[in-house]
């Protein structure tokens, strides 16, 4: 059954109220824009992440890592399968038109999918740092979310993303145990990925956010990543490792701060004009044009399968 | 075409709706249904059916239950009659 608001107050009240809105129901255009270019801006992330990942299947040190990077690879992909089924469902793009352009550089992704992962510590990096700052933003959509449908793929997105930043925090502990070299490779790594990651969370959230207006984020960037910074300062100092801020400071209180973040990289991100941008986006749409076959092949696959499914229905789950 | 995937936990549970995907066929969508909603033991029966194989409600078929005082009892008249069998006793 669809719902529907008389007005935009009437719709806002609904949402102040706890309540979900779903697939079917008449929201707004504003409400379904935004929550579409959010939902398409998180699949998109979820692919080009899962591209990274999969650069790292051959070069991964060691039977039992490559196995769980190969697990990482399929989970990203899922992600972002399950992601852009229901971003299409919302009826502004189709999952095809979202993925070309991606592959076009007409879209955006987080910005850490715009650095060169170097290094297998760069990846080892990325798993602990990015991972777990991209999950904490998770956490926050997933705690109040309105849109239905983006809350529950979200639950099991977050399951998979905290195997992965476990698994991330096994590998740092290993080369924090490890020899000079090891060390000395993963404090560049950290180096290199502090600030892309602090970063990923975005500047303070304008005081007119509509998505936290609407119940989509839970809480305010400048919040969430506050207490990314308070748990990661510690963690990292344990392992001995040092942070690439002159501004960090801890309070009276003994609370961790960061110093002034410069925003211009990420603005450059935004215009996918970042330090691999290009190299990334171009790979991603060279894998695109190869497989083509693959689609052509399900295509025809598909136009063999009984009219049932085909037939255009206004039947809503 | 678009499917629904539901998943039953265990033995106790009832299936639930868990998500939905876009597969070329049938079989396909078995294995995409693995792939994206049961990789780690999330379930031991799965459901698979497309989208525009489910029979939905207008809102006006279920709705008129709200009305029907008569199918419920809050058991609140029995206890008071009961209390007072039992004081007269």
């Amino acid at each position: 059954m669809a719902r529907a608001w008389e007005s935009i107050q009437d719709f806002e009240s609904f949402l102040d109220n706890g309540g979900i809105v779903e697939r079917t129901d008449a929201m707004p255009d504003e409400f379904r824009n935004a929550v579409f270019r959010f939902i398409e801006l998180h699949a998109n992330s979820e692919q080009m992440g899962g591209l990274t990942e999969r650069d790292w299947i051959p070069r991964t040190p060691g039977l039992r890592h490559k196995m769980a990077v190969l697990a990482k690879t399929q989970d990203e992909f899922g992600h972002a399968h399950l992601l852009y089924m229901i971003a299409a469902d919302m009826g502004i793009k189709t999952r095809r038109q979202m993925l070309e352009d991606l592959f076009a550089g007409r879209s955006r992704f987080h910005n850490v999918f715009h650095y060169r992962v170097e290094t297998w510590t760069d990846q080892v990096a990325v798993a602990f740092l990015v991972d777990s700052a991209a999950l904490a933003s998770q956490q926050a959509v997933f705690k109040n979310c309105s849109y239905g449908p983006y809350r529950r793929i979200l639950k099991r997105i977050i399951a998979e993303e905290g195997f992965h930043m476990r698994l991330g925090e096994d590998r740092m502990m290993k080369l924090a145990a490890g020899t000079e070299t090891q060390r000395a490779m993963f404090q560049a790594s950290i180096d290199r990925w502090w600030w892309p990651s602090l970063q990923l969370f975005g500047p303070d959230s304008k005081p007119n956010d509509l998505l936290l207006r609407w119940h989509i984020k839970s809480e305010r960037n400048e919040v969430l990543r506050a207490r990314w910074v308070q748990k990661f300062v510690p963690l990292l100092h344990s392992y001995g490792f040092t942070i690439p801020d002159d501004g960090l400071h801890q309070d009276d209180d003994g609370r961790w701060h960061a110093g002034p973040i410069d925003w211009e990289p990420l603005k450059k991100t935004f215009a996918n004009v970042g330090p691999d941008s290009e190299r990334r986006i171009s790979d991603a749409a060279a894998h695109w044009h190869e497989t083509t076959w693959v689609r052509t092949a399900l295509e025809s696959r598909a136009d063999t399968q009984p009219a049932a499914g085909s037939t255009k229905s206004n039947v809503s789950v | 075409m678009i499917y629904e995937v539901f998943l039953k936990r265990d033995g106790r549970d009832e299936f639930r709706h868990v998500g939905a995907l876009d597969a070329a066929d049938d079989e396909l969508a078995m294995l995409s249904a693995r792939e994206c909603y049961v990789r780690r033991g999330e379930g031991d029966r799965l459901w698979v059916i497309q989208r525009t194989h489910i029979l939905v409600d207008d809102g006006d078929l279920i709705a008129p239950n709200a009305d029907k005082p008569h199918r419920h009892h809050s058991g609140e008249a029995v206890a008071q009659r009961r209390r007072e069998a039992r004081e007269r006793a």
